[in-house]
């Protein structure tokens, strides 16, 4: 049996990722230091990828 | 468990629960492979908006100075920018009812559909490329500075991926009409609308992030 069950828990796996993004963009914004945008895209986009991904495995795996 | 077990199934739960699966509960190898390519195209559209947000927060004015007029450059919700977007959504809608309508086994409706969402791409296409001659006559160009760099290689991208779109329901189209599609074997119409739809959310991220997000300086 998979462990997540369900397609739709995949979106969580991506929030872990985008929740990191969104936490290291507010590190450093509260810190005062240079932000490092780049960064925080890419990890946020990141987490959309891997919801689709995480879906993927989900959804596409037999149901035995 | 055997409530369980069903629970993987796609047709019960998931968002594309309309998707092809095998008899086992898996999806079909067409809408898996689109999927992992579109996992991948997220990325890809990824770099280049890090790139975008990149630079933006590095310059000290956006948009930036025009090195040939030595003027702000000004990009103004341009005529086409609007009507377009608006089509290009609408044409997700269109994309989808053509979807729907051959899960059911309507093809007329998926025909209508799916030639109404072929019209829209190749006009999109043609209004992206009158709003570049109007940037160009401006003086606005890929060469312009950083502005015009990312401002031509986010939107031509994504011009790029439209046109393989219309592509993608040019063949939907054309295997349509020799009637190679039916309630129970559709996976292709099922994989072109998911790329559609992603195409359709690069678009609007990119609006937003082109004419709605202020500039600095």
């Amino acid at each position: 049996m998979h462990p997540l069950r369900h397609p739709r828990n995949a979106i969580f796996v991506g929030l872990l990722f985008s929740a990191t993004g969104v936490v290291y963009w507010g590190v450093q914004s509260i810190a005062g230091w240079h932000v490092d945008f780049a960064g925080v895209t890419m990890l946020i986009l990141l987490g959309v990828a891997m919801s689709i991904l995480a879906y993927v495995l989900i959804a596409g795996s037999p149901n035995d | 468990m055997a409530g369980d077990s069903r629970a993987l199934t796609t047709a019960d739960h998931s968002p594309v629960a309309g998707l092809a699966h095998d008899a086992r509960g898996g999806i079909s190898n067409v809408v898996l492979g689109m999927l992992l390519f579109i996992t991948s195209e997220v990325m890809f559209f990824g770099g280049l908006f890090a790139a975008y947000f990149n630079v933006r927060a590095n310059a000290p004015l956006w948009p930036t100075i025009n090195p040939e007029t030595q003027h702000q450059f000004h990009l103004e919700m341009l005529p086409l920018v609007l009507p377009a977007t608006f089509i290009l959504i609408l044409s997700s809608f269109t994309c989808q009812l053509a979807v729907w309508g051959i899960r059911r086994g309507d093809r007329t409706a998926f025909l209508r559909n799916i030639s109404v969402t072929f019209l829209i791409g190749i006009a999109f296409l043609i209004m992206q490329g009158t709003d570049y001659v109007i940037l160009g006559s401006e003086g606005m160009t890929l060469s312009a500075g950083t502005y015009g760099t990312t401002y031509f290689t986010l939107t031509g991208f994504h011009g790029a991926h439209v046109f393989g779109g219309v592509i993608m329901l040019g063949v939907l189209l054309y295997r349509g009409l020799a009637g190679q599609f039916s309630a129970r074997h559709h996976d292709a119409v099922e994989a072109v609308s998911l790329y559609w739809h992603f195409v359709d959310v690069v678009w609007i991220l990119l609006f937003s992030l082109l004419y709605l997000l202020p500039g600095k300086g």
